[in-house]
């Protein structure tokens, strides 16, 4: 197993492709942490407090006109806040330091889970395209291992750019803007109340738990890849469902309220720590419910496909 | 001889259409074995089953004893195999795509990779990306990784096609070798038939799926008939006279006649014919091509089956 898995890390590492991946990962960390520093150059605004004042009572406005629930959540969130930030004398540009910078980020995960699907989309797909699957099946290795090999490979090579994101934001933080010390909060949002966080926790909470829904959509794509054996479909399909399908979700879900067995509905998990389900009545734990049953059958999808199915030219 | 590969009653359905029906046959360790047949004959779906690539509908493939669908872990390790072009990873250099294939079977040695690289004559390319290879290039690296893990059975998909004159010779005795001094037995298939003429030991000759016949190659033994054509001033009286010869059958040819006989024959009709005031031109040996005994059999069959 250790063999095949070098095997398929080899693959991955003598094409250009994934430097080029690698290399987009590590300028939108630096590029972030510049673009960050520039704007956080201006001098703190003495009047903040007004500043934000004003910021709740223009969503006010905004509100009263039009019926959606959904900006309505948004908005009562950053309102609630805002309202915090001015009870408790906590200015929204605080110290900001290199571990705030790590949490900020995060938000390239999801550019993170474009290369991760690229990968896990081509990993099965291309040996069907380049034709070296035939190759590859007749040595004295069932399929099974194969493509348990190449799962896990994609799992590897997930964790891989995690890390270089992680390190790249650290450093850059680092060098940008210090160490800090420690003491900052987080401000989550959750059933109606504003909770003051540790910033190290939060970090590692919306890693963790971007990671869950990275791990996901690569499972999803791994499976269009073994089933439809064409790399490109694969590329396609995952990418446009990764682009429309939360969206998709977000503008069903005001109206049905099945939506929430959709994998989009459940993928974020930070619903339930920071800010509000999309479905009233979902819980973390029927989320964690809907996405172990689509991991299931993607998984008896793959496989199947890959072990039981002829290859033919 | 040593059964290596066994095909008992060997069917294949694909979408409610039988590619291939009750196919059986052996190959032996120490012989070329090659595969014929008419594009679609189902060669290439055969190869397909033995090797792992597809599910065998009916009937059974044992390699080396080891059934292929029952334990095809341990069969696969006899087995290697070049199925139709070898597809290799164009990214990866030549060395570095052996030691893929090293890496998924046990106890091939970095001197082994060598030897065999040696063997096949890539030694000043190995280190070069695939994607610069020619044809017959990409062919060495592909029967290359073939031989790595010392397989009992080899099976080539057209294992001649993009090679030179040479690279084909070359092929020719690198797969003499590995039958005599091995003991390996190898399935060829190709549709140049002088090709297979010159490297097989057997052909099998299969058609809509089915074996229609399997001829030794290195010709008939001694006292078998063999034809001739024979060419005269007066082809109605060598009729004549070459019918009234011990009775044979005799068939009409262009210019001539032609009749099966034995060596020993051949003096004999030569004098009956001349005392019989038969002026001979030309008496010589007809040298049935494979191609021949090929279309032949094929269109005996296809007309067969049409009546």
């Amino acid at each position: 197993m250790f063999n095949l898995i070098v095997n398929e890390w080899i693959k991955i590492f003598n094409r250009k492709g994934t430097y080029v991946m690698i290399a987009i990962l590590l300028l939108s960390a630096i590029g972030l942490g510049v673009l960050t520093k520039m704007i956080g150059e201006t001098d703190q605004n003495p009047d903040w407090k007004k500043e934000l004042m004003q910021e709740n009572k223009d969503m006010k406005e905004q509100l009263k006109g039009v019926n959606n629930p959904a900006l309505e959540k948004s908005y009562e969130r950053s309102t609630a806040i805002n309202e915090y930030r001015i009870k408790h004398d906590l200015p929204e540009d605080g110290d900001y330091s290199a571990l705030s910078f790590i949490s900020d980020a995060s938000s390239t995960i999801p550019l993170l889970g474009l290369f991760v699907i690229t990968v896990a989309a081509g990993i099965v797909a291309n040996e069907f395209n380049w034709g070296t699957v035939k190759l590859l099946v007749i040595r004295p290795i069932s399929r099974f291992k194969i493509l348990l090999a190449k799962y896990f490979t994609v799992l590897l090579f997930a964790l891989a750019l995690l890390f270089i994101l992680f390190a790249s934001a650290g450093i850059t933080g680092l060098a940008l803007f210090g160490a800090g010390d420690g003491s900052q909060v987080h401000l989550a949002y959750a059933d109606g109340t504003v909770e003051e966080k540790s910033l190290l926790l939060h970090l590692a909470g919306s890693y963790l738990l971007n990671s869950i829904s990275l791990l996901m959509m690569a499972t999803m794509a791994f499976m269009i890849s073994a089933v439809f054996r064409n790399s490109s479909l694969a590329v396609g399909i995952s990418i446009f469902l990764l682009a429309m399908g939360g969206t998709v979700t977000n503008l069903l879900a005001t109206k049905f309220d099945w939506v929430k067995y959709i994998l989009f509905a459940n993928t974020d998990l930070t619903q339930y720590f920071d800010g509000s389900p999309l479905v009233s009545d979902m819980t973390l734990g029927f989320s964690i419910v809907v996405l172990a049953v689509y991991f299931i059958v993607f998984h008896v999808l793959a496989f199947g496909a890959f072990t039981k199915r002829d290859i033919a030219s | 001889m040593e059964t290596l590969l066994e095909l008992k009653n060997v069917s294949k359905t694909i979408r409610g259409k039988k590619i291939i029906d009750g196919l059986s046959f052996d190959v032996r360790a120490g012989e070329i074995f090659g595969f014929l047949g008419p594009n679609g004959a189902g060669k290439t779906t055969t190869i397909r089953m033995i090797v792992g690539h597809m599910n065998i509908t009916a009937g059974e493939i044992a390699v080396c004893g080891v059934s292929v669908k029952e334990n095809f872990e341990k069969a696969a390790r006899h087995i290697g195999a070049i199925v139709e072009n070898p597809e290799l990873y164009k990214f990866l250099t030549g060395y570095q795509n052996l030691q893929q294939y090293a890496r998924m079977t046990k106890g091939v040695t970095k001197q082994k990779i060598d030897e065999i690289v040696e063997l096949v004559g890539l030694k000043n390319r190995i280190n070069d990306k695939v994607k610069t290879y020619s044809l017959g290039m990409r062919q060495r690296l592909g029967l290359a990784q073939s031989l790595l893990h010392d397989p009992k059975l080899l099976i080539l998909d057209e294992p001649t096609n993009g090679l030179d004159p040479a690279g084909i010779r070359e092929i020719r005795d690198h797969l003499r070798k590995l039958t005599r001094e091995r003991g390996m037995a190898v399935i060829v298939s190709s549709h140049l038939l002088s090709e297979m003429e010159l490297m097989c030991d057997r052909i099998a000759i299969i058609q809509n799926g089915k074996l229609r016949d399997i001829q030794h190659v290195h010709g008939p033994a001694r006292d078998e008939k063999k034809r001739y054509y024979i060419q005269a001033d007066d082809n109605q009286a060598l009729m004549r006279e070459a019918a009234a010869f011990k009775k044979m059958k005799v068939d009409e040819a262009e210019g001539g006649i032609e009749l099966s006989l034995q060596k020993d024959e051949v003096p004999d009709l030569i004098k009956h014919l001349s005392d019989n005031g038969v002026r001979l031109y030309e008496v010589k040996a007809v040298n049935k091509s494979l191609e021949d005994r090929f279309l032949e059999i094929t269109a005996e069959k296809e007309e067969a089956q049409h009546v």
